[in-house]
């Protein structure tokens, strides 16, 4: 008995495995339909497992429709684009190889003006790969890498030498970067790159707008690194955590306009390493949100010409620190009059013109002891680090110099543009354990004030 | 051993305890500051569009850290040296009831009166942060908070009673019990942070050396309960969770236990042994 239901259950699995395929691939040979298209050709691709490698070498358009698989061998690359001028819609690709010195693919494009719109990427080492694939453009995607150790992982996306690319409206999760190498003009939009290394990474890619990214989860959100002119503006991140957990990271950026951005709750909101380093560059932050980060911005000390304004520093547990302690000189922490906010600025206003009438000075002598001696963070948290801090304000003597002052603080946070993608707590469920908690209290306090125990 | 009994010198306790001037006042300073930083913590509420609870949490460790082992210490340390100066104390033992069942029922009893501060003071302000839109994202490492901190109440209760026991005067314990939150809060953080300075003591022998420090305990598995990490206490967080990994929450776990447990064996110890009354 037990062998006939087995014997069936096999039968109705291998019928299930079969039909499609069977029915399907039968019906439309897709290398044959690729082999037989002139340039210009728009293939539709009915749904069904086609088995890759796929090359394409003529500048067709394919169109899935209804999910069709690309599927790969676990070796290699899934597709590679060798004509210029190709489209892909709607495809499901999956399966590469997981060699990281091959740099396997799920989709690897060499020729200019590629579009890749609309696929699920599964199970692939990188995902879209780019190499002097100029002018392409890389929409609506969503890429889940391979379930590796983090260092054996490969990127989401990759441009490698490819100017002039829209990167819009993907998912990335849990690949290593999104990674733009040597790749000037890019518009990098409205993506979520979750669960990675770094969110997004820029390196010697210059000329980019960065804009209305969600990187949250990650060892770093966006790492910029060598390159110039850059504008980033109102992006999300958040959760970017881990030992060297930072927001936005800077390094040797020459002209980064930042604004309208959000970081909350990451390890360090902004990092600033070298930034500028061109004697005649400038950075600019203003109108970004810097909250409940354990630092809200870590600087170099040997930064300069950077201007911050209006930007709200709110509730971080340092609101700036010195990597390696000591004082910021040649920096403009407010402009034209108009400085920022500081959730902790003690000052006030008499004249009430909403600027505060003293300086806002970052000067604490633990914090600037922890720079010192990084080990003290041990007792981050704890009494005895405020009370270190009041004895310096009390005694003068022991109070380090201010690290940055802003002379123009200001007394509201300005407004500051939206950015969607963050959620907020549960009200109901932490309204109900807080009044849970309530109750218990009132129950020990009937228990110690009633005479139960008498009774019996 | 009768439960029965515990439990009315439990209540007995309780309704002591709820007398007492010095526990009201901790209480309500307690209940009151925790209030003023959860309503703090929503100033930011409307920039963000909500608060963020990891720096609700952390105000909330560091007046946990401040005034429970305050509350639990004198507490603690007035309890049997109080009774005994009143001579209440050889009333009670007079009476048929064991040595094992006053210790456990004061034990009981002082623990309740705790543990009701603190959910006093944690609901009320649970509830200001909640409305306000401030919780947290997982509402159970609130909860666990407020187990955490009961637990650091009972530690330091038991060093309280430690106190009591060995002294005959109330007031000679309480100032006793005061000295040492002095050391628990200020001086033992203070001095190892300057052994650290001046020694350049290596992170591992400046965790284990922390780990000396029951509130040090409390505030790490505190931190470990919000953010699951300890990356924001540096480079000796961060050699904790790579050395204990999975287990460092149970090995903090066990210090602290062991914090409640040793002194309190010895308090009862000394209780049991008594005879100069």
């Amino acid at each position: 008995m037990r062998s006939l239901i087995f014997g069936l259950a096999l039968a109705l699995g291998l019928l299930i495995i079969a039909l499609p395929a069977a029915g399907q691939q039968d019906a439309f040979d897709l290398h044959a339909a690729m082999a037989a298209a002139q340039p210009g050709d728009t293939i539709r691709v009915p749904a069904g497992v086609y088995p890759g490698p796929l090359v394409i070498t003529q500048a067709v358009t394919l169109i899935g429709e209804g999910w069709p698989v690309i599927a790969g061998t676990g070796k290699g690359d899934v597709i590679t684009v060798e004509a210029a001028d190709v489209t892909l819609r709607g495809f499901v690709i999956r399966n590469s190889g997981i060699s990281l010195d091959r740099e396997n693919a799920g989709l690897t494009g060499l020729a200019p003006r590629l579009t890749i719109e609309e696929s699920r990427f599964e199970d692939v080492l990188f995902g879209i790969y780019l190499k002097q694939a100029h002018d392409s453009v890389i929409r609506g995607n969503t890429i889940l890498s391979k379930d590796l150790d983090i260092a054996r992982r490969g990127d989401g996306i990759r441009l490698w030498y490819s100017s002039n690319v829209l990167v819009e409206s993907n998912l990335v999760s849990g690949s290593r970067d999104v990674i733009m190498w040597f790749s000037s003009d890019c518009t990098v939009r409205d993506n979520i790159v979750e669960n990675g290394r770094y969110g997004l990474h820029f390196m010697y890619s210059d000329n980019q707008v960065i804009e209305h990214n969600i990187l949250r989860d990650n060892s770093v959100g966006i790492y910029l690194m060598y390159s110039r002119d850059l504008l980033l503006r109102q992006n999300l991140l958040t959760g970017n955590n881990g030992p060297s957990g930072y927001g936005v990271g800077v390094k040797d950026v020459d002209n980064l306009h930042a604004t309208g951005n959000r970081m909350v709750g990451n390890r360090v909101g902004i990092y600033i390493d070298n930034s500028p380093r061109d004697p005649a560059a400038t950075l600019l932050a203003e109108r970004n949100l810097v909250a409940y980060n354990q630092i809200g911005l870590e600087i170099q000390p040997l930064t300069k010409r950077n201007t911050y304004t209006h930007n709200v520093f709110l509730e971080n547990g340092e609101q700036v620190a010195l990597t390696t302690g000591g004082q910021l000189s040649g920096n403009h922490w407010s402009r034209e009059g108009q400085g920022n906010f500081w959730s902790d600025y003690a000052g006030f206003d008499a004249d009430g013109n909403q600027i505060g009438d003293i300086p806002y000075k970052s000067q604490s002598l633990y914090e600037s002891l922890m720079a010192t001696y990084p080990e003290l963070r041990l007792f981050q948290l704890s009494p005895a680090s405020d009370a270190l801090d009041m004895a310096a304000k009390a005694f003068p003597l022991f109070q380090p110099k201010p690290r940055m002052a802003d002379e123009h603080p200001l007394m509201a946070p300005p407004t500051l543009p939206e950015v969607p993608g963050l959620t907020p707590p549960p009200t109901l469920a932490n309204l109900l354990l807080a009044l849970v908690l309530l109750a218990l209290a009132l129950f020990i306090l009937a228990f110690g004030t009633g005479n139960v125990m008498r009774k019996t | 051993m009768s439960l029965q009994i515990i439990l009315i010198i439990a209540q007995k306790e309780l309704r002591d305890a709820l007398r007492n001037r010095w526990f009201l006042l901790y209480t309500i300073a307690f209940v009151a500051l925790s209030l003023a930083f959860s309503y703090l913590a929503l100033a930011g509420a409307g920039i963000v569009g909500f608060a963020g609870f990891g720096r609700t949490a952390a105000s909330l460790i560091n007046l946990v850290l401040l005034i429970i082992p305050l509350m639990a210490l004198t507490v603690g340390a007035q309890s049997l040296a109080g009774e005994q100066e009143k001579s209440t104390l050889s009333y009670l033992l007079a009476q048929p009831v064991s040595r094992v069942e006053i210790f456990l029922g004061k034990y009981l009893g002082l623990a309740l009166s705790l543990l009701a501060s603190l959910t006093l003071g944690f609901g009320i302000s649970g509830v200001v942060i909640a409305l306000g839109g401030a919780g947290a994202v997982d509402p159970l490492a609130y909860v666990l908070l407020v187990g955490l901190a009961f637990l650091l109440s009972l530690t330091m209760l038991s060093v309280g009673l430690l106190v009591s026991a060995f002294t005959r005067k109330a007031s000679v314990a309480v100032g006793i019990g005061l000295f040492l939150w002095l050391l628990f809060v200020f001086f033992g953080d203070l001095g190892m942070m300057g052994t650290a300075m001046a020694l350049r003591v290596p992170i591992a022998n400046l965790f284990l050396l922390s780990l000396s420090n029951p509130l040090q305990v409390f505030k790490m598995m505190a931190i470990l309960d919000i953010q699951s990490t300890l990356d924001i206490l540096g480079p000796a967080g961060l050699y904790a969770m790579r050395k204990y990994g999975d287990g460092l929450y149970s090995l903090l776990l066990g210090v602290l236990l062991l914090w409640i447990l040793l002194p309190g064996l010895l308090a009862y110890a000394r209780l049991a042994a008594k005879n100069d009354f």
